[in-house]
């Protein structure tokens, strides 16, 4: 019943029922750029905008079917979507790196490699809180810090996150519609080869700058305080995360129906578990970590606003990529046919568009392409076992990409905005891309390109 | 205990410079600066959503804040008194502890400045966080406040708040730091009233004769309090209450004429205050006199 739906609807939509969806995604392009005080204060109006201008017309069409439809999504893909977002953002937000760090060369681009690494097991927005602060201070007596602060969206804001689903949110996405947890780990030569580009890029770029500079580094200063982690209990919260996430991607315990919604229990229980472990991480770390930490939860705010917007208006596009020729976008399935293909028109859209959504809209296309019809997970299975290459390459490219714009990534916004707040100056949207995204980046995913998909 | 140094954080709400008017006479009690700062929200100018920072909006609102300390500090200039202007980016309650800390301020000033309903309570969450984090005295200031008295309401401005201080006192080590505090200020103070109260449980707990007995010792007490700060030049009345402690805060408080009412902090813990509440919180939310928490 659940899929005849699916199918149905998918086959009888048509390209105008995916302009709220367009709507929404150019709204998170365009207002941040063109009108950014408009948008801090009414982003939540626009986003609800989108989501009525969906919601309200499919419901008058579609009526119970529509229903089905945009609980479906609330229910098993927005709601894991955020509480995991959370869990990762609030524990990994009580963990404070307190000390005196003097920014060289190779301290600086040690941080990235560790940044990078922790990003696939800690979320990207999580790596990247722990890490900024600490890496702008470390680095405030130099003169250069921009191209560090690219560097770091680059490799923790972004690539360091492609090895599990917990590292960046469209593939947590993929998990959720049944990709294994461990499956990721197949991206990591690509991870590595772009990781090890950026770095070796990063540390000549670093130590030209620093020669430039002529600046010595502050020595024996009075006030230098000792490296020390606090909170350090919370990697316990965070091996508890990923011990909640495999559970609920190994263990079947049945389904249970939550408003005419069938979700497994497991995945429930997960849910549950997460913000168990997010509040008891609250209650067991002290405020004054959180307070030196400068944690908010108005980041996590935001993307829980926009994200309800764009999961519904998301509705549509899916239902039509995942009846493949037979929906609305059957030229886009056909035409974009090689691995290739899917690595760079996934790639350019999750730089302009967030990469969860997009990643979902191919992982839907491919699932249209090649298994029309079929359940998802069925399909997913599948497609790891006769085209895995397509996943890999659309898994890679949303994660990758990421980092080529602003918007591609949740936490670059907040990275700059850490940035300019403490004084580094940051390139605008497209001095961003023309100096360091074009440049850099897609001369590493050319290279990518040919050793992985051609 | 003296106050040389006064922390005053405000966010320009409506009639937050008539709060401060009222601190100038502490010149004459050893006052020697004031520090004023405002903290403008990360939120407001900050994490904008797939935006980034708004360098010029948090420069505007730098600039405004600035204008309006720079025309407060010239009246603070007149009276002799030294001012600083701190202006940060940030949460509002650990920021103003960060500050009051690094600046070693002797108190910190906050509360509502406006003219307060009957509805309202006198206190704010981000003033009761202050209250209860601060290692230093905290006044809850209370310049134009509205409040109730057998269902008539009645407004009342709270400008000469020094002059009839009254000291709630149990005895405790803070209500002993605050005597100090009291003597400090006795260039400013016209009397202290000095109140303890016979609390409703000693008088059910006890028989007639026992609870004499108590009466005669806690009178006793209360002269001895009063003595110490007569010695130190600060005149004083004591006063016995009996009952509901809140209650009879306020009637003494109201009968007596007292123009700010000082209370030691209890030091619970945030799970003990969030069990068994804290008097010192309570009499902040719900007097309408300037309260004075100290710790």
């Amino acid at each position: 019943m659940q899929e005849a739906h699916a199918v149905d609807l998918g086959e009888i939509l048509t390209l105008w029922s995916t302009v709220p969806f367009a709507g929404m995604l150019l709204s998170i392009a365009l207002f941040p750029l063109f009108a950014p005080r408009f948008w801090h204060h009414h982003f939540g109006k626009i986003s609800a905008f989108w989501a009525v201008a969906v919601t309200v017309p499919f419901l008058i069409l579609y009526q119970g079917q529509a229903l089905y439809e945009f609980l479906h999504i609330i229910l098993a893909d927005y709601i894991p979507f955020i509480i995991i977002l959370i869990a990762l953002y609030t524990v990994s937000g009580n963990i404070l790196l307190r000390g005196t760090l003097v920014g060289t060369p190779v301290l600086n681009t040690f941080i990235l490699f560790i940044g990078t690494v922790l990003a696939s097991w800690m979320g990207t927005t999580g790596a990247s809180m722990l890490l900024i602060r600490p890496f702008l201070r470390a680095n405030s007596h130099r003169k250069n810090r921009t191209f560090m602060v690219v560097f770091f969206i680059f490799l923790v804001s972004n690539v360091g996150g492609s090895l599990t689903p917990l590292g960046d949110p469209p593939l947590f996405l993929g998990f959720l519609r049944g990709v294994p947890f461990f499956w990721t780990f197949s991206l990591f030569f690509q991870m590595v080869v772009v990781a090890a580009v950026l770095l070796t890029l990063y540390f000549i770029l670093d130590s030209y700058f620093l020669r430039k500079e002529g600046i010595q580094a502050p020595r024996d200063n009075n006030e230098k305080e000792p490296l020390k982690i606090d909170g350090m209990h919370n990697f316990i919260f965070l091996i508890a995360i990923i011990g909640a996430v495999l559970m609920s991607g190994v263990v079947k315990l049945g389904e249970v129906n939550i408003f005419g919604i069938h979700r497994a229990i497991q995945d429930v229980i997960r849910d549950a578990l997460l913000l168990l472990i997010a509040l008891l991480s609250i209650l067991t770390t002290k405020r004054e970590i959180r307070e030196d930490n400068e944690f908010t939860w108005f980041p996590i705010q935001e993307v829980a606003i926009l994200f309800v917007g764009i999961f519904l208006t998301m509705m549509p596009c899916l239902k039509i990529l995942q009846a493949g020729e037979k929906g609305a976008l059957a030229f886009l399935v056909q035409t974009v046919e090689e691995p290739y293909h899917y690595f760079w028109v996934t790639g350019i859209l999750s730089s302009f568009l967030d990469n969860a959504p997009t990643y979902l809209t191919f992982l839907s296309s491919l699932l249209g392409k090649f298994y029309s019809g079929m359940e998802a997970s069925e399909a997913i299975a599948l497609l790891i076992k006769e085209n895995s290459i397509y996943l890999k390459a659309i898994s890679a490219a949303a994660v990758f990409f990421g980092a080529t714009t602003y918007i591609g990534n949740a936490p670059n916004f907040m990275v700059r905005s850490i940035a300019e707040e403490t004084g580094t100056p940051m390139p605008s949207f497209f001095g961003y891309m023309l100096k360091y995204s074009l440049p850099i980046l897609f001369t590493t995913f050319i290279l990518v390109t040919f050793l992985f998909y051609l | 205990m003296a106050i040389e140094k006064i922390l005053f954080p405000t966010n320009f709400r409506e009639l937050s410079y008539s709060a401060l008017e009222p601190l100038l006479v502490l010149k004459d009690a050893g006052l020697k600066e004031i520090i004023l700062c405002h903290i403008i929200l990360r939120e407001d100018v900050g994490f904008v959503p797939f935006g980034g920072y708004m360098k010029d909006e948090e420069e505007k609102l730098r600039e405004k804040a600035r204008i309006r300390f720079e025309d407060w500090q010239k009246t603070i200039t007149e009276k002799g008194i030294e001012s600083r202007i701190i202006i940060k980016v940030g949460e509002p309650v650990p920021e103003i502890h960060h500050v009051a800390r690094d600046e070693k301020a002797d108190l910190i000033v906050v509360g509502r400045h406006k003219k307060m309903t009957i509805e309202d309570v006198f206190a704010g969450s981000d003033t009761l966080q202050i209250i209860q984090r601060s290692k230093v005295p905290v006044l809850v200031s209370k310049h134009m406040v509205q409040y109730e008295i057998d269902g008539d309401i009645h407004d009342k401005i709270n400008d000469k708040i020094f002059q009839r201080p009254m000291l709630v006192t149990d005895w405790s080590e803070p209500c002993q730091r605050a005597m100090g505090l009291i003597k400090s200020l006795d260039k400013v103070i016209e009397k202290t009233l000095l109140f303890h109260d016979l609390e409703s449980k000693v008088l059910s707990e006890h028989d007639k004769e026992e609870i004499q007995e108590i009466e005669d010792d806690r009178s006793d007490k209360l002269k001895a309090y009063c003595s110490i700060l007569e010695n130190g030049g600060v005149a004083c009345e004591p006063h016995l209450g009996a009952g509901d402690l809140m209650d009879e805060i306020i009637r003494i408080s109201r009968e007596r004429k007292a123009t700010m009412i000082i209370v030691g902090t209890s030091g619970k813990s945030r799970l003990s205050e969030l069990l068994h509440g804290s008097i010192s919180h309570e009499i902040a939310k719900k007097s309408e006199l300037p309260t004075l928490l100290v710790p």
